[in-house]
């Protein structure tokens, strides 16, 4: 009796791990949307995986509803998690730790930047389970002053990759053990992956023969920015005019 | 209604490290000390053609600099930045040029002004 009342609470409570959808049906909606892509060259989404994924991401969702904003499946078969800046490290030891999630593995973290949003930089954790051989990501936001906790706690392995992102993008990650520049020069200024940071930069850098030292110099740019026209007047792509949207999302069902 | 108003145009804001600008004005100071204390092994540990007071002219410059700023996550912000300059100084990761590029750039060669030193430049 007892042991039952334990597996039944125990299934209740991990209704969508991973690793039990190998005999569950596909979800059926997953499989209407799409027809069966037969051509070659173009890549054909995984479409267990894709199921497995989004009853996954749902889960998730349940479990930490102060954190997760939105849920969307990118490429076909790609989970991501939008979460909030607070919840990082919450997030993050959640699926670490939990026993059918175990995305014990920090791939990668990027940046991205858009300078026209509010929150303008987008970072991105790129985490892998090898239990379940399984990938999903992890995005978060800020701007150029809020911090973001660093999750070095939780993966040793975001040390060089926050410092990393502190060079390039100058997001600042508290309670990071050793926050420093890791890729541009003793005495570099300003974040190279920043949009509004030139290609050439603002200095260059020469060895002076009278002086007997490298010495910096501002740089006179060739010419004044432009502003490029890329598009254009014809249609690139028509082949992909009815494509596969670049993000969908995955909205959890009421109860 | 005033308060109604300044409520909300205020927003909040994580802190980087002060609460106020009484605290982030401690830690520039601190910092300021900091690279004061600093300028004598500087001088000489990186052989630098500069006397003492001329780095206290330029450190003294440096932070006068930033005085329009006060905005407490902005200060703080520049205070951790330049905390980490002062330890790659101090931890000796800086070479000679690194130091030197904090004073006047004197190998800049002067834009040409008249018609000729143009031509003969080769600039418009």
């Amino acid at each position: 009796m007892l042991r039952q009342f334990l597996s039944r609470t125990f299934s209740r409570s991990l209704p969508c791990s991973i690793s039990q959808f190998s005999n569950r049906a596909i979800s059926s909606e997953a499989v209407a949307e799409t027809t069966i892509e037969t051509r070659p060259t173009v890549r054909k989404p995984d479409e267990v995986a894709r199921g497995q994924l989004t009853d996954f991401g749902k889960y998730v969702a349940e479990c930490l509803p102060k954190y997760i904003q939105t849920i969307q499946i990118t490429a076909g078969d790609e989970l991501e998690l939008l979460i909030v800046p607070e919840g990082v490290v919450p997030v993050l030891q959640f699926l670490k730790d939990h026993h059918n999630a175990q995305f014990a593995n920090l791939v990668d973290i990027g940046g991205m930047d858009v300078p026209s949003r509010h929150n303008r930089f987008e970072i991105i954790y790129n985490i892998l389970s090898l239990r379940y051989n399984s990938r999903i990501r992890v995005k978060t936001y800020t701007d150029e002053l809020t911090p973001i906790e660093s999750c070095n706690e939780v993966f040793k392995a975001a040390n060089w990759y926050e410092r990393e992102i502190w060079d390039m993008y100058g997001v600042f990650f508290s309670n990071h053990p050793d926050l420093r520049r890791i890729l541009t020069d003793y005495g570099f200024e300003g974040h190279p992956f920043r949009k509004d940071f030139p290609l050439s930069g603002y200095v260059e850098v020469r060895y002076d023969d009278e002086k007997k030292r490298v010495v910096v110099e501002p740089l006179e740019l060739a010419q004044e920015f432009r502003k490029f026209e890329l598009s254009a007047p014809w249609e690139q792509f028509p082949n992909f005019r009815n494509a596969n949207p670049a993000a969908e999302e995955v909205v959890p069902e009421k109860k | 209604m005033a308060s109604a108003a300044i409520r909300r145009g205020a927003r909040e804001v994580k802190p980087i490290l002060s609460l106020d600008l009484d605290e982030s004005r401690k830690r520039v100071l601190n910092l300021y000390k900091a690279w004061f204390r600093q300028l004598p092994y500087i001088v000489k540990q990186y052989d630098i053609p500069m006397n003492i007071e001329q780095c206290r002219s330029v450190l003294r410059q440096q932070f006068t600099n930033m005085i329009a700023y006060q905005d407490v996550r902005l200060m703080d912000m520049m205070v951790i930045k330049s905390q980490m300059e002062l330890k790659e100084i101090v931890n000796m990761w800086k070479q000679k040029g690194h130091v030197m590029a904090y004073f006047a750039k004197d190998t800049v060669e002067p834009k040409p002004k008249d018609f000729l030193s143009k031509f003969l430049s080769g600039k418009d």
